[in-house]
């Protein structure tokens, strides 16, 4: 049996035509269903339904075979005992420091000052500003960290930005780029090595579905 | 299963040794080991001041034996058993102080020695049950070399190798993007070389040639026949480098289902014993008995309950029996339903004896 971790929404709908290629259509649309391990066209493939966040952990420890996570989520996570052989170039947006319209963040980010950032990825963050050479209280958040400058919970927050809606409809704007993040391919080390007959050819698939040069 | 292990490590002709749990710093680590003096709990010694450690890691101290205190001049074949403590556990759900047991060969350079550790290992496992088992092996030589031709130093060299651990081919393009076109395609031909046979072919179309890696390849390929005359089959994994820190050529590791990390490890260590003053060609592997039992009792024989008492017949009677080999529990009067046994020692006239208590 081969374990996919998928997480709900954007990653799963891109992963798709991935999977199609492959071979493999799932049996239910997990936007429809509520059922957390979804069957496929294929007897030996079952998808589970896991937070983005978690895809690392279910591939780590073998609880899935392979996962789709995001790029920001691997950083975050530290991506150790897994491999991630393939950039599937799906889930695309940035991770970017996004302040309050109107607020001077050229002057404010001067080396050795100090700020208050908001974000749910607090290594990236760190590595970030720390890099900048400037002081930061990071302050961890879970959700709707468009809400923190607003209300003067911190100075700025670090967040992914796709199409840019959320930070317009908050009165936000993204100052800073950070890094492009897409979502990656991962697979639990020891199933490669146990399992490599029925998943290099997924991964040969995969690949293949991308192009050339990736 | 540490005795059965020790059993077979003994039969193969390796000598057991027993360094010791806590020793000066400066004897636990071999050169500079950034990484194992991290993984190394520290206390200091109230007599001299200086600085002592919890070993993290046995093969540093075995390889001191083998420098110093043996100085042998012919092929020295050691093992050991014992607790390490880590301050990092080596892996998810592992434990922090794992059940480290080992063989190691030192003074041979040849091939014939890896061979052995590599038959040893797979019998040890099949020793403790494992059956179905999965052996990668991989050369430092290979990712040394490419690292050397493409003049990668420091901090990136360090990236690249963490990248290629992962696998992680977008990242390797990224980190390599500055380097030429070819030293690249090296790298990341290392991170796709893993499987079969097959691979072999493939990583020496792929990779460039230079001496040390055409000499990595050809150890590779000659320990895959050896051991496939012995009924051993095993896979490549080029990209495969994380044994431990003080590799230098060789390195294998064993998998199983059901276990996220390796089950055992090993490889070539060449200059490990050169801190101590004297450089040996080492080869060696470990595991952690406790991984592999993953049992949190041992199970136990029932043994028989005697009543407490001073009566010369019913003291000597115990005794008898212990001899015997039996294990004899007395009871003390509290709570005696709580030890395992299965069978009685009742008077009857001056005799004791042992009464079944099993229903029939």
């Amino acid at each position: 049996m081969i374990t996919i971790a998928l997480s709900k929404g954007r990653i799963f709908e891109e992963t798709l035509p991935l999977l199609a290629a492959a071979g493999i259509t799932p049996a239910e649309d997990p936007e429809k269903s509520r059922k957390l391990i979804i069957g496929t066209n294929r007897d030996d493939v079952r998808l589970i339904i896991v937070r983005a966040t978690d895809v690392p952990t279910y591939v780590e420890h073998g609880a899935a075979d392979l996962g789709v996570a995001g790029r920001d989520v691997l950083l975050e996570h530290g991506g150790d005992g897994l491999y991630q052989p393939l950039d599937l170039d799906i889930a695309k947006c940035s991770l970017m420091v996004a302040v309050r319209e109107g607020y001077d963040y050229d002057a404010a980010v001067k080396q050795g000052a100090r700020l208050k950032i908001a974000t749910k990825y607090v290594k990236q963050a760190r590595e970030h500003f720390a890099d900048k050479g400037v002081h930061v209280d990071l302050i961890k958040l879970y959700g709707s960290m468009e809400l923190a400058p607003l209300v003067g919970l911190a100075d700025a927050i670090v967040d992914l930005v796709s199409t840019g809606g959320t930070l317009k409809a908050n009165k936000l704007v993204a100052v800073e780029h950070i890094r492009d993040i897409s979502s990656r391919l991962v697979l639990n080390q020891a199933a490669l090595k146990l399992k490599r007959d029925r998943l290099q050819p997924m991964l040969d698939a995969f690949r293949g579905a991308i192009g050339t040069g990736r | 299963m540490r005795r059965n292990l020790l059993d077979l490590f003994a039969r193969y002709g390796y000598e057991l040794v027993q360094p010791p749990l806590v020793e000066y710093v400066e004897s636990l680590f071999t050169q500079d080991d950034r990484a194992l003096d991290l993984k190394t709990f520290k206390l200091v010694d109230e007599l001299t001041g200086r600085q002592m450690g919890l070993r993290a890691d046995i093969t540093p101290q075995v390889a001191r034996i083998d420098a110093h205190l043996l100085n042998r001049q012919g092929v020295a074949r050691l093992c050991y058993a014992g607790s390490v403590v880590t301050t990092r556990p080596d892996g998810i759900l592992a434990t922090r102080e794992p059940r480290q047991i080992g063989a190691e060969i030192y003074g041979v350079a040849g091939i014939a020695a890896d061979v052995e550790i590599v038959e040893l290992m797979v019998e040890s496992l099949s020793l403790a049950g494992v059956t179905d088992l999965r052996l990668e092996i991989g050369h430092l030589g290979l990712f040394n070399a490419l690292a050397d031709a493409a003049g990668l130093r420091g901090e990136l060299r360090e990236q690249v190798f963490v990248a290629l651990q992962q696998k992680d081919s977008p990242g390797l393009r990224e980190l390599t993007a500055d380097l030429s076109a070819e030293a690249a395609a090296g790298l990341l031909a290392l991170a796709s070389c893993y499987g079969d046979g097959g691979v072999m072919a493939e990583a020496r179309a792929a990779l460039p040639a230079l001496p040390a890696v055409t000499a990595a390849l050809d150890t590779l390929e000659s320990l895959q026949q050896a051991l496939a005359v012995r009924g051993i089959e095993i896979g490549f994994d080029l990209s495969e480098l994380h044994s431990s820190y003080y590799h230098t050529g060789l390195v294998f590791n064993a998998y199983t289902p059901g276990f996220a990390n390796a089950v055992a490890r090993g490889g070539r260590y060449d200059s490990v014993g050169e801190k101590f003053g004297r450089s040996r060609p080492a080869t060696g592997f470990s595991l952690d008995v406790r991984a592999l039992t993953q049992l949190p009792f041992p199970s136990v024989k029932p043994g028989i309950l005697a009543p407490a008492g001073d009566a010369p017949e019913l003291v000597a009677a115990i005794r008898a029996l212990r001899q015997q080999g039996e294990t004899v529990i007395v009871d003390l009067g509290v709570q005696a339903d709580e030890v395992a046994y299965d069978r009685k020692l009742q008077q009857a006239g001056d005799q004791w004896q042992v009464i079944s208590l099993t229903m029939g």
